[in-house]
């Protein structure tokens, strides 16, 4: 789990001067949609974008756009050096005053609907083979999703595992089209240097809405500060057609010493390389600051033993894919419950990582009914052990009745007899 | 799930003919049951995908599902080729599909493989409730079931690599049909996998084997190839290879598997793919680390259910002038005398409880890319 938490994260391999360059070739770009050409370095990712396109597949890589910037501009802007001639700084100046006048009306939006900061653009690049790409000023990164029928669950939705799936997905791809995916671990220099790994300790989904197959959804991606010495990132999965938001994420990442395997402040050399690819929002799920209980068997009501993992349950490090956790989890969940509701919000906190030959037991308690002000909705506590006790994950799932919302085209197509 | 083609005006033509059906357009009208779509599947110049989409929209009851079907169409890297009589789509594989080898997962091969059969069939218009019926079975409460599936793999697909897979189907004897997939890089062109399936048709209720009458063969028999097309056309392939089954005492085993509910349709039936994972469970570690899997054959026998407890048993398949390396309980059958990195091996998928056969399979390994 932890190399795999590693590589999800986001890590610029840019010292802070080419970082500014970067942000100074930002007033220069453009605000249209330049449909796919290839944008050269000086966008406004700027020098990452350099990486971004020196490392990844040259077959693959052909697809970043950058929109206008939105986050006004950085004040501590340094003299900066020119910036190569290329297209992009061939443009003429009133694009430039387009995309200054673009920016205030969305920074401005965005503080006054932080759910629906995403201009609505139908003419918005379509990315044909979901490869994703660089948006806002260089911090955001969004990939498109087609649901696959093997994706969906017995209801005929996206199954939560899925929706997790296409996060971790789009985590990997940010680091990885801004050229940080170096060692396999997507540590910084200045990490590697001090064997550092980002660690995941906590994720919370809220889903609004569950796509079903064939629907199409645009995944959007960032990184912010946590707290002192943390990181978070954050998701917003909308309806790539109707934009309606669909599902909001949030995970929070501490750093450790993969050798000593004990958590470790930031370093300021560190600070340094990924600070600027922070983007300064609030979270976009609010956070759930209940404690997790542990369950044991004498207040568990569910349990599910006997849980190994599978060949393909197995990442590159031969641990367990995190998401994988939930399945488990749902395991125990009791079915009469998986059946008439739908999960609404998860909020999980990593403990340990576990491997190929471990044997697990998932243990869920049902710790609410009806409460939180929703008629129907249920609340479960949950466990993830190794059945020699270590704990793996704990977790706190809500459910709420199936059909109970109504959100316009993404109803739930309703079962067809065979 | 099913896979019937679609084929564009001027096949439409040539196949009606063909199919004794000449100047009318009998077939089509009667399985869409509705006249304005056999007018608008007629003469026109519209593209396969086109004519499509406008067939999806006039596809009786459901607007909802041609909705999001016509959408799914559009931003779909997938469609039926000139001739219309067989399907293409794009695929990019992700970094969750990917596992310990840095490739896609032969699950993920085999996910797709139902995925773009679904599509084929769904962009034809037949229902998307999972099993890809066409209106007369679903009128009869006909579904179709694997029989047997053959997949080989000559080059895995790494992380964000796209490949594009192209699916067809055509009838096999009197009770069977059979899809075919090649698998293809797009970065290079080059071939790096094929299938086959084979399919039968089941009454869900009595779950009994039933042929396929004329009037469902007169459904799809229009739009599959005329000629037989076959992805292993080569005689004597290992797709017709006969699996012995494996007997006790068994050298490998992997026992208490148990379905997820994840791995379950929405029939709460085991689905396909789950099972070549559990296959797979009970190959030994020493393979999995050198070798890659070449070709997986595997032949279905009963199904499974959400409750039900599954043993893999897995053991060496001993090939006639073989030489078997090995004494003490670790014998591995070499298939050539000079051909040291292949491995070959007989599965068996059984129930706990009785020891019922739920499928039987035979793999091939050969030593992974350095």
């Amino acid at each position: 789990m932890v190399a795999t938490a590693a590589t999800s994260s986001f890590f610029p391999i840019t010292s802070s001067p080419d970082s500014i360059d970067s942000k100074n070739k930002k007033l220069g770009n453009g605000s249209t949609n330049l449909g796919g050409i290839k944008l050269k370095p000086s966008a406004s990712s700027g020098s990452l974008q350099v990486k971004a396109n020196a490392q990844a597949p040259p077959k693959i890589n052909g697809t970043t756009v950058v929109m206008t910037p939105v986050e006004g501009f950085p004040s501590e802007d340094a003299a900066s050096s020119l910036p190569p001639r290329t297209f992009i700084n061939q443009l003429p100046d009133w694009s430039m005053l387009l995309a200054a006048m673009t920016t205030i009306f969305l920074a401005a939006e965005k503080q006054w609907m932080m759910l629906d900061w995403k201009p609505k653009r139908p003419d918005m690049l379509i990315d044909p083979f979901g490869i994703g790409r660089i948006v806002q000023d260089g911090l955001v990164f969004r990939q498109n999703f087609s649901i696959r029928s093997y994706e969906i669950g017995a209801d005929r939705t996206a199954s939560i595992e899925t929706l997790m799936n296409h996060l971790q997905e789009t985590a990997i791809n940010h680091c990885k089209s801004a050229g940080l995916l170096g060692d396999g671990f997507g540590a910084t220099p200045g990490m590697c240097k001090k064997n550092l790994i980002w660690v995941v300790t906590r994720m919370q989904v809220v889903v609004d809405c569950y796509p079903t197959w064939g629907d199409v959804v645009q995944v959007d991606t960032w990184v912010s500060a946590s707290g002192k010495n943390g990181m978070r990132r954050d998701w917003l999965v909308s309806n790539s057609k109707t934009g309606e938001i669909l599902t909001r994420a949030s995970s929070v990442w501490v750093m450790m010493n993969k050798l000593t395997r004990r958590l470790s402040k930031i370093p300021e050399e560190v600070r340094g390389e990924i600070e600027p690819h922070f983007m300064n929002s609030d979270p976009v799920v609010a956070e759930d600051n209940r404690k997790l209980v542990k369950l044991d068997d004498s207040t568990a009501q569910y349990v599910r033993k006997g849980l190994t993992p599978r060949w393909s349950d197995l990442d590159v490090n031969q641990h367990v894919n995190n998401v994988k956790y939930v399945g488990w989890i749902l395991e125990s969940t009791p079915l009469g419950i998986v059946e008439s509701h739908e999960l609404c919000s998860m909020t999980l906190e990593y403990r340990r990582e576990c491997g190929r030959d471990s044997v697990l037991q998932s243990l869920t308690a049902v710790s609410g009914v009806g409460n939180l002000g929703n008629m129907g909705e249920i609340e479960c506590q949950h466990l993830l052990q190794l059945e020699e006790g270590s704990e793996i994950v704990r977790g706190r799932t809500q459910w709420r009745p199936k059909n109970a919302k109504s959100f316009g085209k993404m109803d739930q197509v309703p079962a067809q007899s065979a | 799930m099913l896979k019937f083609s679609y084929c564009n005006a001027t096949d439409l033509n040539q196949a009606l003919v063909q199919c004794r059906f000449a100047g009318s357009f009998g077939p089509l009208s009667s399985r869409r049951r509705s006249p304005r779509a056999a007018v608008s599947c007629s003469r026109s110049n519209l593209t396969p995908i086109q004519a499509v989409l406008s067939c999806q929209q006039q596809v009786g009851s459901d607007p909802v599902e041609s909705e999001l079907g016509s959408l799914a169409d559009r931003l779909r890297l997938g469609g039926l080729t000139e001739d219309g009589l067989s399907y293409k789509e794009k695929f990019i594989i992700r970094c969750y599909e990917v596992g310990i080898n840095k490739t896609a997962t032969i699950e993920t091969i085999a996910n797709l493989l139902q995925e773009v059969g679904g599509n084929h069939a769904q962009s034809v218009g037949f229902s998307r409730d999972g099993f890809a019926t066409s209106p007369t079975m679903r009128k009869l409460h006909l579904i179709w079931v694997t029989a047997r599936m053959h997949i080989e793999v000559y080059k895995y697909p790494a992380w964000s690599d796209v490949i594009e897979i192209e699916t067809w189907c055509q009838n096999e004897g009197r009770i069977g049909t059979r899809r075919d997939w090649i698998l293809k890089d797009v970065a290079t062109g080059e071939v790096i996998g094929r299938a086959t399936s084979k399919w039968v048709m089941m009454n869900e209720d009595t779950r009994r084997l039933q042929k396929v009458s004329d009037d469902v063969k007169e459904e799809y028999l229009v739009f599959c190839p005329r000629e037989p097309r076959l992805a292993f056309p080569e005689e004597n392939n290992k797709s017709l290879k006969k699996i012995s089954k494996l007997e006790d005492p068994v050298q490998y085993s992997r026992l208490g598997l148990m379905p997820r509910r994840a791995d379950l349709d929405m029939n709460q039936h085991v689905n396909n793919v789950t099972y070549i994972g559990w296959v797979l469970e009970s190959m030994p570690e020493e393979i999995i680390d050198t070798h890659e899997l070449q070709t997986i054959t595997l032949d279905y026998r009963r199904e499974c259910q959400r409750d039900d407890v599954v043993d893999s048993l897995t053991g060496p398949e001993l090939v006639e002038g073989s030489k078997i390396h090995g004494t003490n309980g670790s014998a591995t059958a070499i298939t050539r005398e000079d051909d040291l990195d292949c491995h070959q091996f007989l599965h068996l998928l059984r129930l706990s409880s009785d020891g019922q056969e739920i499928n039987r399979g035979r793999t091939e390994w050969r030593k992974k890319p350095t």
